[in-house]
């Protein structure tokens, strides 16, 4: 355990200093078929400029979105047409949030803030697979694009832009 | 060895030292290193190096820095088969080629070897691939040097036949007026240029065709080297040593007249081809080159039917002597003219002097000059006068001062005929700008970037971005990263701008070390999606 413990803190010592700086989610494991509660931590501006905008993409299978508001946010829901008609509990979905975007409001470089919405992870999601939310942070003129998704055997330390990512655990 | 029998043949003082010094410099220019560059730069080809192709292309094309004509084409498969191309149209600089037939899977090789105005056959590669990029089939590209020893000895008994040997039949008609001094000399001389003119033109003919030199007996390679530029100085080379010969044993009325077009058919066969009439503009280079041959025949011709009848006859040497040093001011004064504007148009920078084997050579060339006209000037101021009052230690210390310079010619014509293998700066200019390029290839996306010039600099990167399967893709931003981990250079990030023609640009680049980089390109398809795709690319120092 302790061997586990310090190699893990080898990793975060050695590993890449930006990893802080990443737009990430701040559960990153969850089963299928449940309901997930999302929250996008955002730890600082573009290149030390305020965050003036959250835009996250909801991947297919997350569904039945609602995210929360948040006081000097304006709130904007994307909504479209799923790839695939999903069935949550006696209803068959076919549509719903696609987009959630928070705009307008302004968050200093220096400070922290989360982005909250929740979901329902679909059963026929794959299981042991991780799914990614891709994030735009824009800032006053700048972006910073959270939306890299590792392609198969690639290392997600390698990315620069990496999008958050959740773990899918087995249904419980 | 047969350089140095030549000059003991024509060797008229008889100082080992001095023949050995000529014989020194003419060696070096055969041994002087030959960069494999194009003398017509080649500028882009399609499909392009390294290009992976879906389908088969109906036609390959080659596009050159000037106008160039195919000699050889051929296209090897993957499985190192060649399949001669015969059928190709010339549009401007570029060479149109029919492909013959359906290609197979696999990375094949364009081999080419084309010929542009200047002469001078110049070959290279194209590698490309339908579906995927297999093992490259072998093509080898190999410097001959038997073979250019061949064409520079050619090059040099046909300076002999032309200058020595036209331009001393233009002195014995027109300065020395009824001697004979210096007739056998002049008549070996043009002999001499006879062998060398048709010889020459089989060895460019394996030049051309890049063949061994077992192929010369084949007529296809006399067809291939008269079809140069070149065959068009063999045949008006011959033409002129046939008028001087005609002029020295032909009937005495048109001895003048023969003389002096074999004088202006020495020029006309100079500008017919050669790296100096190749550059533009040529209403300019043509007549400078014609005006320099002329000149150099004038010069030289003179010296051997001079110095003898010095020696032999010294007395009937004296109107000679007069008209020869009252003309020659005149003719050196072109000569010196024409060769500089020459040297501006092909050398350009004066420090290409000393970085390219053209300008290395010109200034070995330069240096033998210089002796060449102090001993000229010795010899116009200072022992003329006495000599042609008749002081006969003058006339001897000057019929040595002619020997020499006519040794000193000789290594002259020994540089310039190593041109024949060094591309000018001019031409080294226009390969220097051409651009680095890399085909990148995913099944996401495709990019052709070619950085321009593709060496260290500054530089401007231009992009064509295509979906995997050769669609359209139009992405909202492209930035291009360039890095070298390596070199402990941080990677180079810019965002490209797009243009009205569809290509991404970026214009405010440096590399500022040579050697493979990575180029990376980052292609925003849309608000969420994003492309990377990298490749090697070589950038020259």
């Amino acid at each position: 355990m302790n061997t586990y413990l310090l190699s893990a803190c080898a990793l975060l010592a050695l590993g890449t200093g930006t990893a802080f700086a990443h737009v990430t989610l701040e559960t990153q494991e969850a089963a299928v078929g449940s309901t997930y509660k999302a929250i996008l931590r955002v730890p600082h501006g573009c290149a030390g400029k305020a965050t003036t905008a959250v835009r996250v993409q909801i991947p297919e299978g997350v569904i039945s979105v609602k995210p929360m508001p948040k006081a000097g946010w304006t709130l904007q829901v994307k909504k479209g047409k799923y790839e695939k008609s999903y069935q949550l509990y006696d209803e068959t979905v076919t549509s719903g949030a696609r987009e959630v975007d928070w705009s307008g409001g302004s968050l200093p470089d220096e400070f922290y803030d989360e982005f909250d919405f929740r979901g329902t992870l679909a059963v026929d999601l794959p299981a042991g697979q991780t799914l990614y939310f891709p994030v735009v942070q824009e800032c006053d003129g700048a972006a910073e694009r959270w939306i890299e998704i590792p392609a198969a055997g690639q290392d997600e330390d390698a990315l620069e832009y990496p999008a958050p990512g959740l773990k899918l655990a087995p249904k419980k | 060895m047969s350089a140095a029998s030549l000059l003991r043949t024509v060797c008229t003082t008889g100082r080992p030292a001095i023949c050995l010094l000529a014989a020194i410099v003419l060696f070096a220019a055969i041994a002087a290193p030959s960069p494999a560059f194009a003398h017509a730069a080649l500028i882009t080809t399609e499909p392009a190096d390294g290009a992976v192709l879906a389908q088969n292309p109906a036609q390959f094309s080659l596009t050159f820095s000037e106008p160039a004509s195919p000699l050889v084409l051929t296209l090897v498969q993957p499985d190192g088969t060649p399949v001669p191309l015969t059928s190709f149209r010339l549009n401007g600089q570029t060479i149109e080629i029919d492909n013959p037939q359906t290609l197979g899977s696999g990375t094949h090789v364009l081999s080419w070897r084309v010929i542009s105005a200047d002469g001078h056959p110049v070959g290279g590669s194209v590698l490309f691939s339908i579906g995927a990029p297999s093992a490259a089939p072998a093509v080898s590209e190999a410097v001959d040097r038997g073979l250019r020893s061949a064409i520079w000895i050619g090059k040099v008994f046909l300076y002999i036949g032309l200058f020595i040997g036209v331009g001393g039949a233009f002195a014995i008609a027109w300065l020395a007026k009824g001697g004979h001094s210096g007739r056998r000399i002049v008549i070996a001389a043009i002999l001499c240029g006879l062998v060398a003119a048709p010889l020459s033109l089989g060895l460019q003919g394996l030049d051309a065709l890049g063949a061994p030199f077992a192929r010369l007996a084949q007529p296809g390679v006399w067809q291939a080297g008269l079809g140069t530029s070149f065959g068009w100085t063999v045949l008006v080379a011959l033409v002129a040593l046939g008028l001087g010969l005609l002029s020295l044993v032909g009937p005495r009325g048109g001895a003048k007249l023969f003389a002096l077009a074999g004088l202006a058919g020495v020029g006309a066969a100079l500008a017919a081809s050669g790296h100096a009439s190749a550059a533009e503009p040529q209403w300019l280079t043509r007549p400078m080159v014609f005006l320099h041959g002329a000149g150099i025949a004038f010069w030289a011709g003179a010296l051997a039917p001079l110095g003898l009848a010095m020696r032999r006859k010294p007395v009937e040497a004296a109107p000679f002597l007069r008209r020869f040093s009252q003309a020659i001011l005149p003719v050196v004064a072109v000569l010196a003219a024409t060769g500089i504007v020459l040297a501006v148009i092909q050398v350009q920078a004066p420090a290409a002097l000393l970085e390219s084997t053209y300008g290395r050579l010109l200034l070995i060339k330069l240096a033998l000059l210089f002796f060449l006209f102090t001993l000229a000037v010795i010899n116009r101021w200072k022992l003329t006068g006495p000599a042609e009052a008749g002081e006969t230690e003058v006339q001897r210390r000057l019929c040595r001062s002619i020997g020499i310079e006519m040794l000193i010619v000789l290594a002259i014509f020994g540089v310039a005929a190593g041109w024949r293998f060094t591309p000018p700066p001019r031409a080294l200019a226009i390969a220097a700008v051409q651009p680095a390029s890399v085909h990148i290839h995913t099944p996401k996306a495709m990019a052709d970037l070619s950085i321009t010039p593709g060496h260290v600099g500054p530089v401007a990167a231009s992009i064509v971005i295509m979906t995997g399967d050769f669609g359209p893709l139009d992405a909202s931003q492209v930035t291009l990263v360039l890095s070298k981990p390596d070199s402990g250079i941080e990677p180079i990030k810019r965002a490209a701008t797009k243009r009205g023609d569809g290509t991404w640009r970026v214009d405010d680049l440096v590399v500022p070390v040579p050697g493979r980089w990575t180029a990376r390109l980052d292609i925003l398809i849309s608000d969420f999606e994003i492309v990377k795709i990298e490749a090697p690319i070589d950038i020259r120092p």
